[in-house]
Order: structure tokens, then sequence, then C-alpha cells
């Protein structure tokens, strides 16, 4: 096998590897984003209902 | 939680590794002497990211049996994060192997037994996921998924001794008893890619950690509002 035949191999497998790497990252990455602002709507949330559980109490 | 979520000095040493790595193999070792010349190149990243996928399920199999010990959920997550993190990486792992049996071998794949047993991992802990989402209760689903981590398990250790037990596959041994079989310029470039890769893997499981923990907040949070 000549290096240039052997050379799209390895191009090829770390295409691959990169691809798969950098891909799932930012997969993680954007659920990581998506997840914290959640928490952050729904802290919001929770604080926004709690006065108002207390005014209905007194 | 912060912390977890967000590991940048690790990400940070792992590419800073992993490219390093890369880059001696390319200009440092030499082309391969044997049959497989220049395609040998594969290796430095394929045998890394194999034993990184064996080390990942190993870390699923111990959070088994600390969760089956101690039934607390930050087992479960690392358990079910380890295990996706393996099949992530096994992924990689057939895939460049099967690339580097056609430049090597001319045909892409082979039922030898280091190929064989990779599969069968790759399929036991697909299996770890179906059983995941047949299970409904939270405790039970876990119990469930320790024990069948624990059982995948067996096939983890076959896999990587399936070339020193059974020589007659094609597949080669890199690590033997006697040594890694490699000059020192190509044991370089492997063994930095190889620290690269387990960084990369622990960088990955803390911030994967991160997201189970911010999932489980979603979810208390979600049950304070009766959402």
């Amino acid at each position: 096998m000549t290096i240039e035949e052997g050379a799209k191999f390895v191009a090829a497998a770390y295409a691959i590897i990169l691809a798969v790497l950098v891909i799932y990252y930012f997969m993680s990455a954007r659920r990581v984003n998506t997840l914290k602002r959640d928490v952050e709507l729904l802290e919001q949330e929770v604080q926004r209902r709690l006065p108002t559980a207390g005014e209905s109490g007194d | 939680m912060k912390k977890l979520v967000s590991a940048p000095a690790l990400f940070l040493a792992a590419g800073v590794l992993l490219v390093a790595g890369l880059l001696l193999a390319f200009l440092y070792s030499p082309i391969d002497a044997s049959t497989m010349g220049y395609s040998q190149k594969i290796f430095y990243y394929h045998a890394p990211i194999a034993e990184t996928a064996l080390l990942a399920f190993g870390i699923s199999f111990v959070a088994a049996i600390l969760y089956l010990r101690s039934p607390k959920p930050k087992w479960d997550h690392l358990g079910v994060v380890s295990v996706r993190l393996g099949l992530v990486f096994s992924v990689l792992v057939m895939a460049t192997g099967m690339i580097w049996g056609r430049a090597a071998w001319g045909r892409w794949w082979d039922w030898e037994p280091r190929l064989t047993t990779f599969l069968l991992v790759c399929f036991l802990y697909t299996a770890y996921f179906v059983l995941r989402s047949v299970v409904e209760e939270e405790q039970r689903r876990a119990t469930f998924a320790a024990v069948f981590a624990i059982i995948a398990f067996i096939d983890v250790p076959i896999t990587f001794f399936a070339t020193r037990f059974l020589p007659a596959g094609m597949h080669p041994t890199v690590i033997t008893a006697s040594g890694t079989g490699m000059p020192g310029s190509m044991f370089v470039s492997f063994f930095i890619s190889m620290i690269g890769m387990t960084l990369l893997l622990v960088a990955l499981i803390r911030r994967d950690l991160g997201v189970e923990d911010l999932r489980d907040r979603v979810a208390d949070l979600k049950h304070s509002i009766g959402g």
C-alpha cells in the first residue's frame, strides 16, 4: 500500500473521531445550557409563587 | 454544581495532549515497517480510544457495585454517564477499527475473537439503555441497571484478554507482559494520546454528571410547583 492510499484511510479514521467527539461535546454543551435555563425559569416560578402563597394565607 | 458542569482545565489539558500526540504520531513516529505501512497511524488514537471505552465500562461496573451497596442517585448517575460515554468511544473504536481492518487486512470485518467480543460489548451496553427505558420507577430502574452493568462487565476483561489468550486472531496485541512491542518513538506518541484520551473521558464524565444533577434539579423544581 502506498503512502497516498494509506493516507486516505488515516484521514477517514481521524475525520470520524473528530466529528463524533465534536458533535458529542457540543450536544452536551447545548444540553447543559438548556437545563440551566430551565432551572433558572423554574426557580423564578417558585419565587413568584412563594409570596402569593404567603398572601393567600394571611 | 457549577464546578462539575464546567471543567475547562481538564478539557484544555486533554485537547493539548491529544493534539501533541497526533503531531508526534505524524511528525516524529516512523512509518510502520510492516505490511500496514502508513495506515498504522490510525493506531495512535484507535488503541487509546479502545482502552478508554473499556475504562468507562470499568467505572460503570464500580458505580454499579457502589449503588447496590448504598443506593444513592450519584452512583446511578455515574453508571449511566460512564456507559453512555463508553458506548460513544466504542462506536469510534468500531469505526476506526473497520477502516484499519480494510487497510491492513483488506476487509472491513472479521469474526475473530477481539472484534467479536468488542461487538458483543457494544450490544450488551446498548441493552443497558433499553433496560433503563422500560423500567418506570426510578429506584427499580437504577437497581436493575446496576445489576445489568455488573453482568455486562463480564465481557470487558474477555475482550481485553482475547488477543492474549486466543492468539489465533488477526488483531495485534499492543501491551503484553513483556512490554509494548513498539519502538520508543511510537510509544511516546501512543502514551501521550492515551493520557489525553483518558483526561477527555474524565472531563466528559464530570460534565455529564453535571447534566444529570441539573436534570434532577429540574425534576425537583417541577415537582415543587406541581408541574
